[in-house]
Protein backbone atom coordinates (compact mmCIF):
# COMPACT_ATOMS: atom_id res chain seq x y z
CA UNK A 1 0.00 0.00 0.00
CA UNK A 2 1.41 3.30 -0.91
CA UNK A 3 2.87 5.42 2.36
CA UNK A 4 0.95 8.59 1.23
CA UNK A 5 -2.31 6.64 1.97
CA UNK A 6 -1.35 5.05 5.11
CA UNK A 7 0.91 8.33 6.77
CA UNK A 8 -1.75 10.69 6.28
CA UNK A 9 -2.43 12.25 9.98
CA UNK A 10 -4.60 15.30 10.73
CA UNK A 11 -3.92 18.55 13.72
CA UNK A 12 -3.19 17.89 17.32
CA UNK A 13 -6.15 18.31 19.43
CA UNK A 14 -5.43 21.66 20.83
CA UNK A 15 -4.26 22.88 16.82
CA UNK A 16 -8.35 20.96 15.89
CA UNK A 17 -9.72 22.89 18.92
CA UNK A 18 -7.97 26.56 17.76
CA UNK A 19 -9.28 26.08 14.59
CA UNK A 20 -12.62 24.88 15.12
CA UNK A 21 -12.99 27.76 17.81
CA UNK A 22 -12.21 30.27 14.97
CA UNK A 23 -14.31 28.55 12.96
CA UNK A 24 -17.68 28.95 15.24
CA UNK A 25 -16.92 32.30 16.02
CA UNK A 26 -17.95 33.26 12.50
CA UNK A 27 -21.06 32.47 14.20
CA UNK A 28 -21.27 35.66 15.05
CA UNK A 29 -22.37 36.96 11.17
CA UNK A 30 -26.17 35.76 12.57
CA UNK A 31 -25.68 35.54 16.11
CA UNK A 32 -25.09 39.01 16.71
CA UNK A 33 -28.96 39.33 16.27
CA UNK A 34 -29.87 37.15 18.54
CA UNK A 35 -27.70 38.34 21.15
CA UNK A 36 -29.04 41.91 20.50
CA UNK A 37 -32.63 40.80 21.03
CA UNK A 38 -33.11 38.53 23.39
CA UNK A 39 -29.48 38.44 25.26
CA UNK A 40 -29.54 42.31 25.97
CA UNK A 41 -33.01 43.55 25.22
CA UNK A 42 -35.31 40.93 26.90
CA UNK A 43 -33.25 41.17 29.78
CA UNK A 44 -33.12 44.77 30.12
CA UNK A 45 -36.68 45.43 29.53
CA UNK A 46 -37.85 42.53 32.05
CA UNK A 47 -34.94 44.18 34.67
CA UNK A 48 -36.16 47.60 34.45
CA UNK A 49 -40.15 46.12 34.46
CA UNK A 50 -39.39 44.13 37.63
CA UNK A 51 -36.61 46.20 38.89
CA UNK A 52 -39.36 49.48 39.40
CA UNK A 53 -42.08 46.79 41.19
CA UNK A 54 -39.30 45.23 43.15
CA UNK A 55 -37.89 48.15 44.85
CA UNK A 56 -40.45 49.06 47.24
CA UNK A 57 -39.95 44.99 48.29
CA UNK A 58 -36.71 46.37 49.56
CA UNK A 59 -32.83 46.19 48.59
CA UNK A 60 -32.21 42.31 48.13
CA UNK A 61 -35.35 41.79 46.30
CA UNK A 62 -34.09 45.00 43.47
CA UNK A 63 -30.53 42.53 43.77
CA UNK A 64 -32.27 39.46 42.98
CA UNK A 65 -33.84 41.03 40.01
CA UNK A 66 -30.37 42.56 39.02
CA UNK A 67 -28.56 39.30 39.43
CA UNK A 68 -31.66 37.25 38.13
CA UNK A 69 -31.43 38.97 34.86
CA UNK A 70 -27.84 38.68 33.92
CA UNK A 71 -28.57 34.70 34.37
CA UNK A 72 -31.83 35.70 31.97
CA UNK A 73 -29.66 36.95 29.57
CA UNK A 74 -27.20 33.97 29.27
CA UNK A 75 -30.43 31.94 29.28
CA UNK A 76 -31.74 33.77 26.03
CA UNK A 77 -28.24 34.43 24.58
CA UNK A 78 -25.97 31.47 24.84
CA UNK A 79 -28.29 28.62 25.84
CA UNK A 80 -30.55 29.99 22.85
CA UNK A 81 -27.87 30.58 20.36
CA UNK A 82 -25.93 27.07 21.11
CA UNK A 83 -29.53 25.12 20.49
CA UNK A 84 -29.94 27.18 17.27
CA UNK A 85 -26.60 26.35 15.73
CA UNK A 86 -26.45 22.67 16.80
CA UNK A 87 -30.04 22.38 15.57
CA UNK A 88 -28.93 24.08 12.80
CA UNK A 89 -25.97 21.57 11.96
CA UNK A 90 -27.86 18.61 12.42
CA UNK A 91 -30.96 19.39 10.24
CA UNK A 92 -29.25 20.90 7.48
CA UNK A 93 -25.98 18.38 7.09
CA UNK A 94 -23.46 20.71 8.96
CA UNK A 95 -23.15 18.16 11.25
CA UNK A 96 -21.79 15.69 8.48
CA UNK A 97 -18.84 18.25 7.23
CA UNK A 98 -17.68 18.11 11.01
CA UNK A 99 -18.17 13.96 11.77
CA UNK A 100 -15.91 13.75 8.36
CA UNK A 101 -12.95 16.35 9.26
CA UNK A 102 -10.07 14.64 11.38
CA UNK A 103 -11.31 16.23 14.71
CA UNK A 104 -12.24 15.02 18.10
CA UNK A 105 -15.71 15.53 18.36
CA UNK A 106 -14.92 16.70 22.30
CA UNK A 107 -12.79 19.39 20.58
CA UNK A 108 -15.38 20.82 18.31
CA UNK A 109 -17.81 20.25 21.20
CA UNK A 110 -15.92 22.75 23.45
CA UNK A 111 -14.95 25.03 20.69
CA UNK A 112 -18.38 26.02 20.02
CA UNK A 113 -19.37 26.63 23.80
CA UNK A 114 -16.00 28.68 24.02
CA UNK A 115 -16.52 30.41 21.31
CA UNK A 116 -20.48 31.30 22.34
CA UNK A 117 -19.19 32.27 25.91
CA UNK A 118 -17.21 34.74 24.03
CA UNK A 119 -20.43 36.24 21.82
CA UNK A 120 -22.48 36.23 24.86
CA UNK A 121 -20.33 38.03 26.76
CA UNK A 122 -20.99 41.91 25.27
CA UNK A 123 -24.72 41.09 26.09
CA UNK A 124 -24.17 40.16 30.01
CA UNK A 125 -21.65 43.14 30.23
CA UNK A 126 -24.20 45.77 29.15
CA UNK A 127 -27.19 43.81 31.29
CA UNK A 128 -24.76 43.69 34.51
CA UNK A 129 -23.76 46.90 33.89
CA UNK A 130 -26.91 49.30 32.56
CA UNK A 131 -29.29 47.28 34.70
CA UNK A 132 -27.59 48.75 38.27
CA UNK A 133 -27.12 52.04 36.52
CA UNK A 134 -30.63 52.60 36.10
CA UNK A 135 -32.26 51.08 38.87
CA UNK A 136 -29.70 52.40 41.40
CA UNK A 137 -28.82 49.11 42.66
CA UNK A 138 -25.45 48.58 45.10
CA UNK A 139 -23.35 46.43 43.79
CA UNK A 140 -19.94 45.44 44.32
CA UNK A 141 -17.90 43.47 42.22
CA UNK A 142 -15.39 40.84 43.18
CA UNK A 143 -12.55 39.95 40.79
CA UNK A 144 -14.00 36.31 41.12
CA UNK A 145 -16.21 37.47 38.74
CA UNK A 146 -13.85 36.51 36.18
CA UNK A 147 -14.11 33.07 37.16
CA UNK A 148 -18.10 33.04 37.70
CA UNK A 149 -19.18 34.27 34.45
CA UNK A 150 -17.88 31.97 32.16
CA UNK A 151 -18.48 29.03 34.95
CA UNK A 152 -22.58 30.14 34.57
CA UNK A 153 -22.32 30.19 30.84
CA UNK A 154 -20.58 27.33 29.57
CA UNK A 155 -23.65 24.68 31.23
CA UNK A 156 -26.57 26.93 29.84
CA UNK A 157 -24.23 26.70 26.44
CA UNK A 158 -24.01 22.65 27.01
CA UNK A 159 -27.23 22.45 27.97
CA UNK A 160 -28.27 24.22 24.34
CA UNK A 161 -26.30 21.95 22.82
CA UNK A 162 -27.92 18.92 24.53
CA UNK A 163 -31.47 20.13 23.34
CA UNK A 164 -30.33 20.70 19.80
CA UNK A 165 -29.28 17.61 19.43
CA UNK A 166 -32.48 15.74 21.47
CA UNK A 167 -35.58 17.16 19.31
CA UNK A 168 -36.41 14.97 16.59
CA UNK A 169 -37.39 18.40 14.20
CA UNK A 170 -35.13 21.72 14.38
CA UNK A 171 -38.75 23.22 15.47
CA UNK A 172 -39.44 21.20 18.60
CA UNK A 173 -35.81 21.37 19.63
CA UNK A 174 -36.73 25.63 19.35
CA UNK A 175 -39.79 24.70 21.41
CA UNK A 176 -37.80 22.53 24.11
CA UNK A 177 -35.60 25.24 24.53
CA UNK A 178 -37.80 27.82 24.91
CA UNK A 179 -39.86 25.69 26.81
CA UNK A 180 -36.69 25.46 29.31
CA UNK A 181 -35.92 28.72 29.62
CA UNK A 182 -39.21 29.39 31.44
CA UNK A 183 -38.66 26.84 33.45
CA UNK A 184 -35.29 27.61 34.77
CA UNK A 185 -36.38 31.10 35.10
CA UNK A 186 -39.21 30.52 37.31
CA UNK A 187 -37.68 27.92 39.23
CA UNK A 188 -35.59 28.46 42.61
CA UNK A 189 -34.33 31.97 43.59
CA UNK A 190 -33.37 33.52 40.24
CA UNK A 191 -35.11 36.68 39.81
CA UNK A 192 -37.60 36.14 42.89
CA UNK A 193 -35.95 35.85 46.20
CA UNK A 194 -36.32 32.08 48.09
CA UNK A 195 -38.80 34.06 50.83
CA UNK A 196 -41.35 34.79 47.99
CA UNK A 197 -41.14 31.36 46.23
CA UNK A 198 -43.59 28.53 47.01
CA UNK A 199 -41.79 25.45 48.69
CA UNK A 200 -41.85 23.32 45.58
CA UNK A 201 -40.56 25.88 43.53
CA UNK A 202 -37.81 25.78 45.99
CA UNK A 203 -37.10 22.21 45.95
CA UNK A 204 -37.80 21.83 42.18
CA UNK A 205 -34.63 24.71 41.87
CA UNK A 206 -32.06 22.64 43.11
CA UNK A 207 -32.43 20.68 39.64
CA UNK A 208 -31.90 24.11 38.11
CA UNK A 209 -28.51 25.13 37.00
CA UNK A 210 -29.71 28.48 36.39
CA UNK A 211 -30.26 28.23 40.43
CA UNK A 212 -26.61 27.95 40.82
CA UNK A 213 -25.82 30.54 38.61
CA UNK A 214 -28.07 33.13 40.13
CA UNK A 215 -25.87 32.22 43.74
CA UNK A 216 -23.00 32.74 42.19
CA UNK A 217 -23.83 35.62 40.49
CA UNK A 218 -25.29 37.91 43.43
CA UNK A 219 -21.78 36.77 45.48
CA UNK A 220 -19.74 37.96 43.15
CA UNK A 221 -21.69 40.96 42.29
CA UNK A 222 -23.25 41.80 45.63
CA UNK A 223 -21.45 39.96 48.35
CA UNK A 224 -20.43 38.07 50.74
CA UNK A 225 -18.69 35.31 48.81
CA UNK A 226 -18.97 32.48 51.22
CA UNK A 227 -18.17 28.61 50.71
CA UNK A 228 -21.71 28.58 48.94
CA UNK A 229 -19.79 29.53 46.12
CA UNK A 230 -17.38 26.65 45.45
CA UNK A 231 -20.78 24.20 45.74
CA UNK A 232 -22.69 26.70 42.91
CA UNK A 233 -19.08 26.31 41.00
CA UNK A 234 -19.06 22.37 41.56
CA UNK A 235 -22.27 22.03 40.04
CA UNK A 236 -22.33 24.48 37.10
CA UNK A 237 -18.96 22.60 36.02
CA UNK A 238 -20.05 19.36 36.83
CA UNK A 239 -23.33 20.32 34.55
CA UNK A 240 -21.36 21.47 31.79
CA UNK A 241 -19.10 18.60 31.61
CA UNK A 242 -22.50 16.39 31.60
CA UNK A 243 -23.72 18.11 28.94
CA UNK A 244 -20.81 18.27 26.53
CA UNK A 245 -19.57 14.46 26.79
CA UNK A 246 -23.03 13.58 25.94
CA UNK A 247 -23.15 16.22 22.94
CA UNK A 248 -19.98 14.55 21.91
CA UNK A 249 -20.55 10.92 22.18
CA UNK A 250 -24.04 11.83 20.89
CA UNK A 251 -22.36 13.31 17.90
CA UNK A 252 -19.76 10.09 17.02
CA UNK A 253 -22.78 7.81 17.45
CA UNK A 254 -24.00 7.00 13.58
CA UNK A 255 -27.19 7.60 12.66
CA UNK A 256 -29.03 3.83 12.67
CA UNK B 1 -3.80 -2.27 -7.90
CA UNK B 2 -4.21 -1.81 -4.45
CA UNK B 3 -7.37 -2.39 -2.53
CA UNK B 4 -8.64 1.28 -1.33
CA UNK B 5 -12.12 0.02 -0.07
CA UNK B 6 -13.53 -3.80 0.11
CA UNK B 7 -17.17 -3.88 0.72
CA UNK B 8 -18.32 -7.21 1.97
CA UNK B 9 -21.90 -8.62 2.28
CA UNK B 10 -23.39 -5.12 3.41
CA UNK B 11 -27.16 -4.93 4.51
CA UNK B 12 -28.73 -1.91 5.71
CA UNK B 13 -32.15 -2.03 7.08
CA UNK B 14 -33.57 1.42 8.25
CA UNK B 15 -35.51 1.27 11.75
CA UNK B 16 -39.33 -0.41 11.03
CA UNK B 17 -38.53 -0.57 7.54
CA UNK B 18 -39.19 -4.10 5.93
CA UNK B 19 -37.23 -4.34 2.56
CA UNK B 20 -33.70 -3.42 2.98
CA UNK B 21 -31.68 0.33 1.36
CA UNK B 22 -28.78 -2.18 0.58
CA UNK B 23 -29.05 -6.11 0.31
CA UNK B 24 -25.90 -8.25 0.17
CA UNK B 25 -23.70 -5.76 -1.65
CA UNK B 26 -19.91 -6.89 -2.25
CA UNK B 27 -17.42 -4.93 -4.34
CA UNK B 28 -14.08 -3.24 -4.60
CA UNK B 29 -12.94 0.01 -5.24
CA UNK B 30 -8.67 0.23 -5.72
CA UNK B 31 -6.39 2.94 -6.18
CA UNK B 32 -6.10 5.27 -8.66
CA UNK B 33 -9.75 3.94 -10.24
CA UNK B 34 -12.80 6.35 -11.47
CA UNK B 35 -16.05 4.47 -10.08
CA UNK B 36 -19.40 5.80 -10.97
CA UNK B 37 -22.59 4.16 -9.24
CA UNK B 38 -25.99 3.94 -11.44
CA UNK B 39 -29.25 4.14 -10.26
CA UNK B 40 -32.62 5.52 -9.73
CA UNK B 41 -33.54 7.55 -6.70
CA UNK B 42 -33.99 5.29 -4.10
CA UNK B 43 -31.72 2.28 -5.80
CA UNK B 44 -29.68 3.08 -2.22
CA UNK B 45 -26.60 4.41 -3.76
CA UNK B 46 -26.41 7.49 -1.13
CA UNK B 47 -27.31 4.71 1.45
CA UNK B 48 -23.97 2.25 0.73
CA UNK B 49 -21.83 5.43 0.46
CA UNK B 50 -23.05 7.20 3.71
CA UNK B 51 -22.12 4.03 5.36
CA UNK B 52 -18.17 3.97 3.43
CA UNK B 53 -17.84 7.33 5.33
CA UNK B 54 -19.11 6.50 8.82
CA UNK B 55 -21.74 8.24 8.97
CA UNK B 56 -24.33 5.37 8.78
CA UNK B 57 -24.65 1.69 10.79
CA UNK B 58 -24.95 -0.92 8.50
CA UNK B 59 -27.24 -3.55 9.44
CA UNK B 60 -24.63 -6.45 8.56
CA UNK B 61 -21.57 -6.82 6.49
CA UNK B 62 -18.20 -4.95 6.63
CA UNK B 63 -16.62 -2.50 4.83
CA UNK B 64 -13.05 -1.52 5.43
CA UNK B 65 -10.99 1.26 3.92
CA UNK B 66 -7.21 0.30 3.62
CA UNK B 67 -7.31 -2.59 5.17
CA UNK B 68 -8.86 -1.48 8.23
CA UNK B 69 -12.37 -1.56 9.26
CA UNK B 70 -14.36 1.56 9.47
CA UNK B 71 -16.61 1.12 11.88
CA UNK B 72 -15.45 2.26 15.25
CA UNK B 73 -12.37 3.99 13.44
CA UNK B 74 -13.62 7.38 12.37
CA UNK B 75 -10.33 9.28 12.13
CA UNK B 76 -8.73 6.46 9.66
CA UNK B 77 -11.94 7.55 7.45
CA UNK B 78 -11.68 10.99 8.25
CA UNK B 79 -7.78 11.50 7.57
CA UNK B 80 -8.43 9.81 3.93
CA UNK B 81 -11.73 10.28 2.43
CA UNK B 82 -12.79 13.82 1.42
CA UNK B 83 -16.99 13.32 1.42
CA UNK B 84 -19.17 15.61 -0.63
CA UNK B 85 -22.86 15.07 0.65
CA UNK B 86 -25.75 15.33 -1.90
CA UNK B 87 -27.35 18.25 -0.62
CA UNK B 88 -25.55 21.06 -0.77
CA UNK B 89 -26.05 22.98 2.22
CA UNK B 90 -24.32 26.17 3.58
CA UNK B 91 -20.85 25.50 4.99
CA UNK B 92 -21.46 26.77 8.24
CA UNK B 93 -21.07 30.57 8.70
CA UNK B 94 -17.81 30.63 6.69
CA UNK B 95 -16.47 32.77 3.30
CA UNK B 96 -15.62 30.40 0.78
CA UNK B 97 -11.79 31.21 1.53
CA UNK B 98 -12.05 30.73 5.01
CA UNK B 99 -13.70 27.42 4.67
CA UNK B 100 -11.06 25.72 1.86
CA UNK B 101 -8.30 26.95 4.25
CA UNK B 102 -9.89 25.75 8.06
CA UNK B 103 -10.62 21.93 5.92
CA UNK B 104 -6.91 21.76 4.35
CA UNK B 105 -5.14 22.99 7.54
CA UNK B 106 -7.52 20.49 9.76
CA UNK B 107 -7.05 17.63 7.08
CA UNK B 108 -2.90 17.70 8.16
CA UNK B 109 -1.05 20.80 5.96
CA UNK B 110 0.75 23.52 7.58
CA UNK B 111 -0.78 26.79 7.77
CA UNK B 112 1.12 28.15 5.08
CA UNK B 113 0.29 25.03 2.49
CA UNK B 114 -3.14 25.29 3.28
CA UNK B 115 -3.36 29.05 2.17
CA UNK B 116 -1.63 27.72 -0.78
CA UNK B 117 -3.85 25.26 -1.08
CA UNK B 118 -6.87 27.49 -0.83
CA UNK B 119 -5.58 29.74 -3.51
CA UNK B 120 -5.00 26.47 -5.58
CA UNK B 121 -8.89 25.61 -4.94
CA UNK B 122 -10.08 29.14 -6.11
CA UNK B 123 -8.24 28.97 -9.52
CA UNK B 124 -9.05 25.85 -10.23
CA UNK B 125 -13.09 25.74 -9.77
CA UNK B 126 -12.69 29.36 -10.98
CA UNK B 127 -14.15 30.68 -7.31
CA UNK B 128 -11.36 33.36 -7.04
CA UNK B 129 -14.36 36.03 -7.05
CA UNK B 130 -15.95 34.58 -4.42
CA UNK B 131 -13.33 33.87 -1.96
CA UNK B 132 -14.81 36.39 0.70
CA UNK B 133 -18.21 35.88 0.13
CA UNK B 134 -20.21 33.82 3.10
CA UNK B 135 -21.07 30.17 1.72
CA UNK B 136 -24.91 31.27 3.05
CA UNK B 137 -24.82 34.04 0.51
CA UNK B 138 -23.59 31.42 -2.32
CA UNK B 139 -26.26 30.01 -5.11
CA UNK B 140 -26.98 26.89 -5.39
CA UNK B 141 -24.48 25.84 -8.03
CA UNK B 142 -21.16 27.90 -6.36
CA UNK B 143 -22.43 25.86 -3.01
CA UNK B 144 -22.06 22.38 -5.15
CA UNK B 145 -18.69 23.89 -6.28
CA UNK B 146 -17.67 24.82 -2.93
CA UNK B 147 -18.67 21.52 -1.46
CA UNK B 148 -16.47 20.08 -4.46
CA UNK B 149 -13.39 21.88 -3.41
CA UNK B 150 -13.93 21.20 0.49
CA UNK B 151 -13.91 17.42 -0.23
CA UNK B 152 -10.82 18.01 -1.93
CA UNK B 153 -8.83 20.33 0.23
CA UNK B 154 -5.97 18.72 1.97
CA UNK B 155 -5.15 16.69 -1.09
CA UNK B 156 -7.47 13.76 -0.19
CA UNK B 157 -6.24 10.63 -1.68
CA UNK B 158 -10.00 9.27 -1.69
CA UNK B 159 -13.18 11.16 -2.77
CA UNK B 160 -16.39 10.43 -2.27
CA UNK B 161 -18.66 12.85 -4.20
CA UNK B 162 -22.83 12.29 -4.57
CA UNK B 163 -24.10 13.52 -7.28
CA UNK B 164 -21.30 15.94 -7.88
CA UNK B 165 -23.13 17.81 -10.84
CA UNK B 166 -26.42 18.20 -9.96
CA UNK B 167 -28.04 21.84 -9.92
CA UNK B 168 -24.98 23.30 -12.55
CA UNK B 169 -25.12 24.93 -15.36
CA UNK B 170 -23.64 22.80 -18.67
CA UNK B 171 -20.52 24.86 -18.60
CA UNK B 172 -19.73 24.14 -14.67
CA UNK B 173 -20.71 20.36 -15.19
CA UNK B 174 -17.88 20.29 -17.77
CA UNK B 175 -15.45 21.91 -15.30
CA UNK B 176 -16.43 19.21 -12.77
CA UNK B 177 -15.28 16.25 -15.22
CA UNK B 178 -12.77 18.01 -16.39
CA UNK B 179 -11.14 18.96 -12.50
CA UNK B 180 -12.13 15.30 -11.75
CA UNK B 181 -10.02 13.66 -14.27
CA UNK B 182 -7.30 15.66 -14.29
CA UNK B 183 -6.73 15.14 -10.43
CA UNK B 184 -6.72 11.66 -11.29
CA UNK B 185 -4.32 11.53 -13.50
CA UNK B 186 -2.16 13.46 -12.01
CA UNK B 187 -2.08 13.20 -8.59
CA UNK B 188 -4.08 9.36 -9.07
CA UNK B 189 -6.61 10.46 -6.40
CA UNK B 190 -9.04 7.40 -5.89
CA UNK B 191 -12.62 8.88 -7.03
CA UNK B 192 -16.07 7.34 -6.36
CA UNK B 193 -19.54 8.98 -7.29
CA UNK B 194 -22.81 8.86 -7.84
CA UNK B 195 -24.51 10.18 -10.58
CA UNK B 196 -27.28 10.49 -13.10
CA UNK B 197 -25.73 12.09 -15.35
CA UNK B 198 -24.38 9.39 -17.00
CA UNK B 199 -23.77 10.72 -20.51
CA UNK B 200 -21.47 12.97 -19.50
CA UNK B 201 -19.77 11.21 -16.89
CA UNK B 202 -18.83 8.10 -19.54
CA UNK B 203 -16.03 10.48 -20.24
CA UNK B 204 -14.17 10.16 -16.73
CA UNK B 205 -15.37 7.10 -15.30
CA UNK B 206 -13.62 3.69 -15.02
CA UNK B 207 -15.80 1.38 -14.13
CA UNK B 208 -19.50 1.88 -13.04
CA UNK B 209 -21.39 -0.07 -10.61
CA UNK B 210 -25.70 -0.14 -11.44
CA UNK B 211 -28.05 -0.73 -8.49
CA UNK B 212 -31.85 -1.33 -8.62
CA UNK B 213 -33.88 -1.56 -5.49
CA UNK B 214 -30.90 -1.74 -2.96
CA UNK B 215 -28.82 -4.22 -4.98
CA UNK B 216 -25.45 -3.80 -7.05
CA UNK B 217 -26.89 -5.68 -10.26
CA UNK B 218 -23.86 -5.18 -12.15
CA UNK B 219 -20.28 -4.11 -12.11
CA UNK B 220 -17.46 -3.80 -13.97
CA UNK B 221 -15.95 -1.68 -17.03
CA UNK B 222 -18.55 -0.01 -19.50
CA UNK B 223 -17.12 -1.73 -22.14
CA UNK B 224 -17.43 -5.35 -20.43
CA UNK B 225 -20.83 -4.66 -19.29
CA UNK B 226 -21.85 -2.72 -22.77
CA UNK B 227 -20.90 -6.47 -24.65
CA UNK B 228 -24.04 -7.57 -22.88
CA UNK B 229 -26.21 -4.89 -24.88
CA UNK B 230 -24.21 -4.83 -27.87
CA UNK B 231 -26.73 -6.47 -30.17
CA UNK B 232 -29.22 -3.26 -28.83
CA UNK B 233 -29.72 0.39 -29.99
CA UNK B 234 -31.36 3.08 -28.10
CA UNK B 235 -33.85 4.33 -29.19
CA UNK B 236 -35.18 7.87 -28.16
CA UNK B 237 -38.39 8.83 -28.51
CA UNK B 238 -39.50 13.02 -28.53
CA UNK B 239 -43.13 14.46 -27.95
CA UNK B 240 -45.11 16.59 -26.42
CA UNK B 241 -45.73 15.27 -22.73
CA UNK B 242 -50.08 15.82 -22.94
CA UNK B 243 -50.11 13.68 -25.74
CA UNK B 244 -47.63 10.75 -25.32
CA UNK B 245 -47.73 8.25 -28.80
CA UNK B 246 -48.81 4.85 -28.80
CA UNK B 247 -46.14 2.29 -29.14
CA UNK B 248 -46.09 -0.94 -30.57
CA UNK B 249 -46.11 -3.57 -28.76
CA UNK B 250 -42.90 -5.22 -26.85
CA UNK B 251 -41.57 -1.61 -26.74
CA UNK B 252 -40.93 -1.12 -22.96
CA UNK B 253 -39.73 2.56 -22.78
CA UNK B 254 -38.14 4.37 -19.74
CA UNK B 255 -38.78 8.15 -18.79
CA UNK B 256 -35.77 9.99 -18.89
CA UNK B 257 -38.34 13.46 -18.54
CA UNK B 258 -41.66 13.86 -19.50
CA UNK B 259 -42.17 14.14 -22.84
CA UNK B 260 -38.90 12.21 -23.37
CA UNK B 261 -38.70 8.45 -23.24
CA UNK B 262 -35.91 5.87 -24.10
CA UNK B 263 -35.62 2.18 -24.94
CA UNK B 264 -33.50 -0.54 -25.86
CA UNK B 265 -34.36 -2.25 -28.94
CA UNK B 266 -32.95 -5.59 -30.52
CA UNK B 267 -30.97 -4.58 -33.99
CA UNK B 268 -32.68 -6.84 -35.58
CA UNK B 269 -36.13 -5.70 -34.76
CA UNK B 270 -35.60 -1.91 -35.48
CA UNK B 271 -36.38 -1.79 -39.09
CA UNK B 272 -39.78 -3.59 -38.29
CA UNK B 273 -40.10 -1.01 -35.09
CA UNK B 274 -39.62 2.39 -36.53
CA UNK B 275 -42.30 1.04 -39.22
CA UNK B 276 -44.49 0.87 -36.53
CA UNK B 277 -44.29 3.88 -34.52
CA UNK B 278 -46.91 6.76 -34.08
CA UNK B 279 -45.19 9.41 -35.97
CA UNK B 280 -47.77 11.53 -36.08
CA UNK B 281 -47.58 12.07 -32.36
CA UNK B 282 -43.59 12.28 -32.17
CA UNK B 283 -41.69 15.62 -32.70
CA UNK B 284 -38.53 13.71 -32.83
CA UNK B 285 -36.98 10.15 -32.61
CA UNK B 286 -32.79 9.22 -32.57
CA UNK B 287 -31.33 5.18 -32.90
CA UNK B 288 -27.79 5.13 -31.30
CA UNK B 289 -25.44 2.26 -31.04
CA UNK B 290 -25.45 1.82 -26.87
CA UNK B 291 -24.07 4.25 -24.35
CA UNK B 292 -23.82 4.13 -20.69
CA UNK B 293 -26.71 5.66 -20.16
CA UNK B 294 -28.19 2.25 -21.64
CA UNK B 295 -26.31 0.60 -19.45
CA UNK B 296 -27.99 2.34 -16.38
CA UNK B 297 -31.23 1.50 -18.07
CA UNK B 298 -30.79 -1.52 -18.99
CA UNK B 299 -30.01 -2.83 -15.31
CA UNK B 300 -31.50 -0.38 -13.19
CA UNK B 301 -35.03 0.68 -15.63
Amino acid sequence: MSTMLLDRRGQSTPVQWWDLFRMELTNWRWSWRSSVLQGTITPLFSLLALGFFARDSGREALLYVVTGNIVVSLLFGAMTSVESRVSWLRFQGGLDYIATLPVRHSAFVLAMVAAFLLLSLPSVIVTATVGPLLLGAPVHIHPLILLVIPACTAPLAGVGAALGMTGRTQQQSGNLRFLLTLVMTALGPVIVPPDKLPGFMMFLGHFSPATYAASALRQVMVGPVTARLALDMLVLCAVTAVSMAWVGWRMGRREE
Amino acid sequence: MDVVYAIENLTKFYPKQTSPANKDISFEIRQGEIFGFLGDNGAGKTTLVRQMVNLLRPTSGCISLLGQPVAGNPQHVANHVGYMPQIAHALNNMAVGEALYFTAHLRGMSRADARRERDTLLELWRMGPLRDKYSTRLSGGERRLLRLAVAMAGQMPVLILDEPTNELAPQRRRLVWDVLSRINRERGTTILFITHDAIEAEKVIQRVGIMRDGELVAVGRPGDLKQHIDQKLRLELFFAPDAPPQLPAGLAPHELQPGHWIALIERREASALLERLDLERLDDFRLYSPTLEDLYVHYAA
